[in-house]
């Protein structure tokens, strides 16, 4: 069984404390929903799991399939069969999808695999994620279109066959159509291997298409509640107010965010900011 | 047509593709006439001084891909005359450990004359350019375009000048300089110049310097490939094009192969 638990995790970010102690845990073929308002946490919980170097963990502990996450090095985590699909898939000018995807799933065997079986499966997914057949031959999401790139993180997926994969607001930028078809091949990818998922949504519709049986809601950088999918539908339909109130939080992001104000009058008077 | 060279020699070029070695133990000179449309691969094999003078004759289509491959220190001196709507193409692959000095003066002589000049370097030694392009006629078009990729030790110089000299109206000049550096140890020094002294003309230059991108990196890593796997896959994407003159598939599969070994060597 391999599990990915995650133990009283502390991040911080440029010296600012983002997560204050997190627990999670996720089996094997699981799928989890990870929820909560905008800049609480979600996706700097899934960017230190991979290991971006920004996010530094201060304290707690993660561990997949027994082995201890935080000591290994980004690309040592994706031969683990760790996955993030990325909010902002980054665009490598000059690298051809197929010589990428090519290095990046030799790494994880011991033969390469065959110039003829990589086109094939290359081929095959492109189809399945419905996209142009000219992709293999694109640099790397240069000049993608939004729906276009995230399409392309699970056309990555789909060829380097995570066991545990997450998904940050892969959603967004994707029409109803389009939306369909990513969560097609992320269900099918699930079910023929196992794969356990972690999704990050702002939205009903993808939670619908995908099911998660279980939701986990991020605010201040704890999880305030955990449950099933009674969860989701609620904050579908409430958004998150019942829960500042029930649970009695107190949300700091929208406080924080807020400066001095000050009027053109006080700056003409030398009363700027100091 | 395939040959060494070793002496000092008058080529005049014939039509389509043609490829020179050069393998010589003391200074040498050559000096090419192109007035078809030809394609030269001149690969360095050994040298100290060479002199390199090309002339390219009205309406004449000439590329040339110089492929340093020598293992010691070279000094190269060109000069390049560009006729009446000649077209010139020139390109520089610098991927070896030998350090390098090279000045090209790229003339536009008459009136259409178009010359491009690129090049790209894989500067682990003293990597030394000087470059100008210099449009002496109306309606002239000269383009640098220069990529390096820089690494630990590497210096790395270019000085590359475009000049549109009074009276050469309707004339272009324009320059892309990008160094990527993977290491501190390293110096690089991009100096672009544009000296104009007529006012109709189009003129740019686009100069970047700088470290690979940390989220590129992280994106790459992200999918298994290690460090080392991903600057010789950006590298590699960086200083490819420079084979795009050669039409011929096979040599240009074999120089990418052995641009790709040099880079994976690193």
């Amino acid at each position: 069984m391999k599990t990915l638990i995650i133990e009283n995790l502390h991040v911080s970010v440029e010296g600012k404390e983002i997560l204050r102690g997190v627990d999670l845990q996720i089996n094997e073929k699981e799928i989890h929903a990870l929820m909560g308002p905008n800049g609480n946490g979600k996706s700097t919980l899934l960017a230190a799991i991979m290991g971006h170097p920004k996010y530094e963990v201060t304290e707690g502990s993660i561990t997949y399939d027994g082995k201890n996450v935080l000591e290994m090095t980004v690309d040592e985590r994706s031969r683990l069969g760790l996955f993030l699909a990325m909010q902002n898939p980054q665009e490598i000018p000059g690298v051809t999808n197929s010589d990428f995807l090519r290095a990046a799933m030799n790494v994880r065997r011991e033969k390469p695999v065959s110039l003829f079986r990589f086109i094939k499966a290359m081929e095959k997914t492109i189809a399945d994620l419905e996209m142009k057949p000219d992709l293999a031959h694109r640099f790397l999401n240069e000049g993608f279109s939004g729906g276009e790139k995230k399409r392309n993180e699970i056309v990555q997926m789909e060829m380097l066959e995570p066991s545990l994969a997450m998904l940050d607001e892969i959603d967004s930028g994707l029409d109803v159509d389009a939306l369909k078809i990513v969560a097609r091949v992320v269900n099918r990818i699930h079910e023929e291997k196992g794969t356990s998922l972690i999704i990050v949504s702002h939205y009903d519709r993808f939670y619908q298409l995908v099911q998660p049986e279980f939701a986990h809601v991020l605010v201040n950088g704890r999880i305030v509640l955990e449950g099933g999918k009674e969860i989701i539908d609620r904050i579908n339909s409430e958004g998150y107010d019942w829960i500042y109130r029930e649970y009695g939080i107190e949300p700091e992001t929208a406080e924080e965010k807020q400066r001095p104000k000050i009027s053109l009058g006080a700056c003409a008077v030398n009363k700027g900011m100091k | 047509m395939k040959r060494s060279v070793s002496e000092n020699e008058e080529i005049l070029l014939s039509p389509g593709y043609s490829e020179i070695v050069i393998d010589a133990e003391k200074p040498l000179e050559l000096n090419f006439r192109a007035a078809e449309k030809s394609e030269v691969y001149i690969r360095i094999e050994r040298a100290q001084d060479i002199r390199i003078r090309t002339e390219t004759e009205e309406n004449a289509s000439v590329s040339y891909l110089f492929w340093n491959a020598a293992g010691t220190e070279i000094t190269v001196d060109e000069e390049h005359h560009v006729k009446r709507y000649g077209t010139l193409r020139i390109a520089y692959a610098e991927i070896n450990q030998g350090s390098v000095k090279r000045t090209a003066m790229v003339t536009l002589e008459d009136e259409g004359a178009y010359a491009l000049v690129s090049s790209a370097v894989l500067c682990a030694s003293d990597k030394h350019f000087v470059v100008d392009v210099v449009s002496q006629s109306p309606h002239t078009t000269g383009i640098m375009e220069n990529y390096a990729v820089v690494l630990e030790g590497g210096k790395y110089y270019m000085n590359a000048t475009g000049k549109i000299v009074k009276g050469a109206y309707g004339s272009e000049s324009h320059q892309t300089s990008r160094a990527l550096c993977f290491d501190e140890k390293q110096s690089s020094t991009i100096l672009p110049k544009l000296l104009i002294d007529e006012n109709d003309v189009q003129a740019s230059h686009a100069t970047t310097l700088g470290r690979v991108d940390e989220d590129q990196l992280y994106y790459m890593q992200s999918r298994g490939l290690t460090q080392k796997q991903c600057t010789s896959l950006i590298s590699t994407g960086y200083l490819m094009p420079v084979t795009r003159f050669i039409e011929d598939e096979t040599l240009k599969t074999k120089l990418q192969e052995e641009m790709e070994r040099k880079i994976a060597d690193l």
